[in-house]
């Protein structure tokens, strides 16, 4: 069966859900559905970042977070957040889907509504991709 | 005395299976579903970074560290091999070109082979014989002039095999380390 994540629909749900991400969200200056290993599925204002480069940085820093939560006994990491001085990087999964929700907003933006924006993003793609079973048409799989 | 020691090589090459066969530890790995399986067939790849240790005699502590084969996440190459004293670089001598493979992963690690802290293990030689290690000696001969490097073959699930590959480099990094006090103190 083919991955969500390949899914025409798929892609189209992703980005959907990152343009409403924009549009309540005026200080999201990228944001980027990842496969687990890093690859785009979906994106929004490509253009302000190397989207090829911050894929594969996610998914690096969302797999150490999920290690050490693993190490430490913690459970299930929710959230990964960076916290600089020019803005927020948030990551987290998509509930119950092997896909990663990676944004930056801007510092214009408080770290709560960073978090509830990119929370609310990912339960609705997770209920969206709940509808794809099973999946429909394929782009460029070959699994 | 601690060393941190970087095992690199493509995808699919048998890092974190060595690092599995070598660690005294439970090894902390970050895989993930690996959507490239047209590129190689493995259901899971290293994504930022595989961890061991392995004691060798009584106090001698050897960190190890796997970085994923894939360019695009050669960041990590850059954050590790800062803190690394030596380089096990693994080639699957099946893959397409494994020459040019074995070069184009030590180019980033230089200062290691400046150092001549490298061994090159060759894995997969069981399914295709050829190159041999001679082959690749000649390639690293002729990329880096005056360079001579270990090139063994291994079998990334053989712990004695490994054990062997892994010492080799510890005393390599012994040996360029005492020759920089020396020329320190002189």
């Amino acid at each position: 069966m083919t991955s969500i994540h390949r899914s025409a629909q798929g892609v189209i749900f992703g980005t959907e859900v990152l343009a409403q991400m924009r549009a309540l969200a005026p200080s999201l200056v990228f944001a980027s559905l990842l496969t687990d290993d890093g690859f785009v599925v979906a994106q929004t204002r490509a253009d302000t970042v190397d989207s090829g480069r911050f894929g594969s940085m996610a998914s690096s820093v969302q797999a150490l977070s999920e290690a050490v939560a693993r190490e430490l006994h913690l459970g299930t990491s929710s959230y990964v957040v960076i916290a600089a001085q020019g803005g927020h990087v948030l990551q987290q999964r998509v509930p119950g889907h092997p896909v990663i929700l990676a944004a930056l907003f801007d510092d214009a933006e408080t770290l709560g509504k960073a978090l509830s924006t990119s929370r609310r993003g990912a339960e609705t793609l997770a209920a969206q991709f709940d509808t794809l079973h099973p999946v429909p048409e394929t782009i460029g799989s070959t699994e | 005395m601690e060393h941190v020691i970087l095992f690199a090589g493509p995808m699919g090459a048998g890092k974190s299976t060595a690092i599995a066969t070598l660690s005294d530890i439970e090894v902390v790995t970050t895989e993930a579903a690996n959507t490239e399986r047209h590129v190689v067939d493995k259901a899971t790849t290293t994504v930022a970074l595989d961890y061991g240790e392995i004691t060798i005699g009584d106090e001698e502590k050897v960190r190890l560290y796997g970085v994923p084969g894939q360019s695009r996440f050669d960041f990590m190459w850059t954050i590790l091999r800062e803190r690394a004293r030596g380089l096990v670089l693994l080639v699957n001598n099946d893959d397409v070109d494994p020459i040019a493979s074995m070069l184009e992963r030590l180019a980033p690690f230089e200062d290691l082979l400046r150092r001549r802290a490298v061994v090159i293990g060759v894995t997969r030689s069981d399914v295709a014989p050829r190159p041999s290690t001679a082959d690749y000696a000649a390639a690293v001969s002729a990329a880096h002039p005056g360079v001579v490097l270990p090139i063994l073959t291994v079998d990334a699930r053989d712990l004695t095999r490994m054990r062997t590959l892994l010492l080799t480099l510890v005393s390599l990094v012994e040996a360029a380390t005492e020759l920089e006090t020396d020329e320190v103190t002189a």
